[in-house]
């Protein structure tokens, strides 16, 4: 018996002492407190909420909708995004827009954020750079609260100071006969 | 009876068939847009290259015909090339705007790029510039620079709606599509050219951004618009209908529908449909638990009414199978014959535009009146009439039309239908006013089922009965005239309403196909490779 592999960690009989396993518990807890007490730099945790992490410029948080140079609403309403979403929680209603270069657009575009998983699958689909997961995190509400987002929050938000700009500008694509 | 071998398979084709047309019919695949089995040869887009045993160059398999002993093949490299770089000179000036384009996702082109093309462009100039957004007629947009110029739209125009409408005008890379000064594409068949069209360059102002095409899920029935019976695709999603397109059948409709038949999703879906089921007693309108208990509620009812004083009135837009079950049970339980056939396109009957339309815009005329001679009823309308002024008819069934789009004297009708006594009202829309009848005293309403939740049969203008399964569900509580006729013959009936999460599911789905919601998970992509 003994003699099977396991990756089971075979326990010595001397764990099974009570004192010796709670003597070796409080030697490690003790060490990281007198660590912490002389050395609080290298200290694993933080004082949330006064302290706050700061993430990777990478970290998917809330869903931005960019716009174009001029402030309009930079997403086509080609439901790319809403098509990749596993979590089903993007609804878009696409309109005709009276400029015929644009098109089509979104009138309506809703985010349920209590549904949304942070995938970033959204942000993978668009092709015109009109999606993107930022870097907010920390959006509680109270109780009742909404959190199906809308273009006005999504893309018009105070902390966005005017909207993030996207990447990919309809005029430079068509100057370039792209 | 010539004999030809196509990729190492030998036929036998009729004289006169031209290559692509006995690969069509072999359900072998070969690249084309402009050819089109339902419109003449145009050659414009040469994509439908094939290399013939002893021929030196390839050729197009649309204008060729088949000769004897002819060894034809499109899969050598050389066809592959020429397919592959015909297909680069058609995306030249195309503007790949596929994302906010309503044909992506059933576009030619998508498709013949991912089977025959998937090339990286050499071109360096920037594209042509053409108009966008062109308002060509009251039912349809172009879009010039997704067009192909594969002439399509334009012979549709020529040769089967024969209005001309459309042309190509300029030339070399400034050619595009477009009507004459002035001139509308405005005719009754106009929105077939949105069907043939192979890019998005045409699109129906109607279906324009409502939907992306892959979240649609079709399923085949028989249009209702008129005693035609054009055999159509009803295309829906669980938010709804949302269009209509014709199937191939050569015998009714050819490849084509009409424009007024594309309208025909409108009243069965949910807005203007009759969801509840309504009671007038002492003048007040009272909501009832659902039809069944009220069908079965009426059985009690009629069976104490003096038959001579109960009538039925019918359209013909029930299917034929319903036809024989409420007249069997009005017949045969009831021994009545008093059932009056409402159809109010009885002077326009015989109108017919030389295509498809027909002034009878009934789907089962012909079915209502077979039915009703083989039960021997042979009633007049102004008997009813008569019956309502002189109170000889005291309780009224009417099952109403399911398209009222096309029953112009909808609400006089159940006016003066108001006038008896008991007025039943078994009916598909909530289109009727009952509120304003002011001599209604006791009347119950039953909606009942449309024909795209029905399974059926409708018999068209020239007697030939077509058959058509249920599509989807729309309102699950409704009743068919079936079940209403065994209610209310005082048959118990187990009647299950579809569960919420499975209205809007196609019927005729085989088990193993992909389901909608598992395409908007993205499982789809897995499964089909």
């Amino acid at each position: 018996m003994s003699d099977t592999p396991t990756v089971l960690e075979q326990k010595p009989a001397s764990s099974q002492w009570y004192l010796i396993g709670i003597t070796k518990g409080l030697v490690i807890t003790f060490s990281h407190l007198i660590k912490n007490i002389f050395n609080k730099k290298q200290m694993m945790t933080i004082n949330y909420p006064e302290e706050k992490y700061d993430y990777s410029s990478r970290f998917k948080g809330n869903h931005i909708l960019t716009v174009k140079k001029d402030g309009a609403i930079r997403c086509t309403a080609c439901m790319l995004c809403a098509t990749n979403c596993p979590a089903e929680c993007i609804k878009i209603t696409a309109s005709e827009h009276p400029n015929p270069e644009v098109e089509k657009y979104p009138i309506s575009y809703e985010i349920d954020m209590l549904r949304c998983v942070f995938c970033g699958y959204c942000e993978e689909a668009c092709p015109v750079d009109a999606i993107r997961l930022g870097p907010e995190w920390q959006t509680p509400g109270l109780n009742g609260a909404d959190f199906t987002y809308d273009i006005k929050h999504l893309a018009y938000r105070a902390n966005l100071k005017g909207g993030v700009q996207s990447v990919v500008d309809d005029k430079e694509r068509l100057k370039a006969g792209i | 009876m010539p004999k030809c071998t196509i990729n190492g398979v030998e036929l036998e084709v009729k004289d006169g068939t031209t290559i692509i047309q006995a690969m069509y019919d072999n359900h072998q695949k070969i690249a084309h847009y402009c050819w089109h089995p339902g419109l003449s040869i145009a050659g414009v887009c040469r994509l439908c290259m094939v290399e013939i045993e002893g021929n030196p160059r390839l050729q197009i398999a649309c204008n060729t015909v088949v000769t004897e002993g002819m060894k034809i093949n499109n899969t050598s490299l050389k066809v592959q090339e020429a397919v592959k770089w015909g297909l680069d000179f058609h995306l030249i000036n195309h503007p790949l705007d596929c994302p906010i384009c309503d044909q992506a996702g059933e576009c030619g082109l998508q498709d013949q790029y991912m089977d025959f093309g998937q090339y990286t462009s050499e071109m360096a100039e920037p594209k042509q510039k053409k108009r966008k957004v062109v308002d060509l007629g009251p039912t349809i947009v172009l879009d010039s620079e997704r067009c192909i110029l594969c002439s399509r739209c334009v012979r549709f125009t020529d040769e089967v709606s024969k209005t001309n409408e459309l042309g190509i005008f300029n030339r070399g890379d400034h050619a595009e599509i477009g009507t004459h000064d002035g001139k509308k594409l405005d005719n009754n068949y106009s929105l077939n050219t949105v069907d043939i069209c192979p890019v998005g360059a045409l699109t129906s102002k109607d279906f324009r951004f409502k939907q992306r095409a892959w979240y649609l899920k079709d399923s085949e029935t028989i249009c209702n618009g008129c005693s035609t019976g054009c055999n159509v695709k009803v295309y829906f999603n669980k938010e709804g209908l949302f269009r209509v397109k014709p199937t191939y059948n050569p015998e009714v409709n050819g490849y084509w529908m009409c424009d007024e038949g594309r309208n025909v999703y409108k009243f069965a879906n949910k807005e203007y449909r009759q969801s509840q089921t309504l009671q007038l007693s002492q003048g007040v309108w009272k909501q009832l638990e659902n039809p069944g208990k009220a069908a079965k509620d009426l059985a009690d009812v009629l069976s104490k009414v003096n038959s001579s004083e109960l009538a039925l009135v019918m359209t013909g837009q029930q299917t034929n199978e319903e036809y024989q079950s409420i007249l069997n049970v009005f017949v045969n339980n009831f021994k009545n014959k008093n059932v009056y056939h409402w159809n109010s396109h009885a002077a326009t009957a015989d109108q017919f535009d030389g295509l498809l339309i027909r002034g009878d815009k009934n789907p089962n005329t012909k079915g209502l009146q077979n039915a009703l001679s083989s039960f021997g009823i042979a009633t007049k309308w102004s008997d009813l009439e008569n019956g309502i002024k002189q109170n000889t008819i005291k309780t009224l069934i009417v099952v109403g039309p399911e398209n009222v789009g096309v029953y112009n004297d909808l609400q006089e009708k159940f006016e003066q239908f108001s006038n008896v006594k008991n007025l039943i009202v078994l009916t598909t829309s909530n289109v009727v006013k009952f509120e304003g009848f002011k001599n209604l005293s006791l009347a119950t309403i039953i909606p009942m089922k449309t024909f795209v939740e029905k399974t059926g049969s409708f018999t068209n203008y020239a007697g030939k009965v077509q058959k058509f399964k249920r599509a989807t569900t729309i309102m699950s509580t409704a009743l068919t005239l079936d079940e209403f006729a065994s209610l209310i013959s005082g048959q118990d009936l187990q009647i299950n309403p579809v569960p919420i999460q499975d209205l809007f599911v196609a019927d005729n789905t085989p088990v193993d196909q992909v389901r909608l919601d598992h395409r908007k998970k993205n499982e789809f992509l897995f499964t089909k490779g």
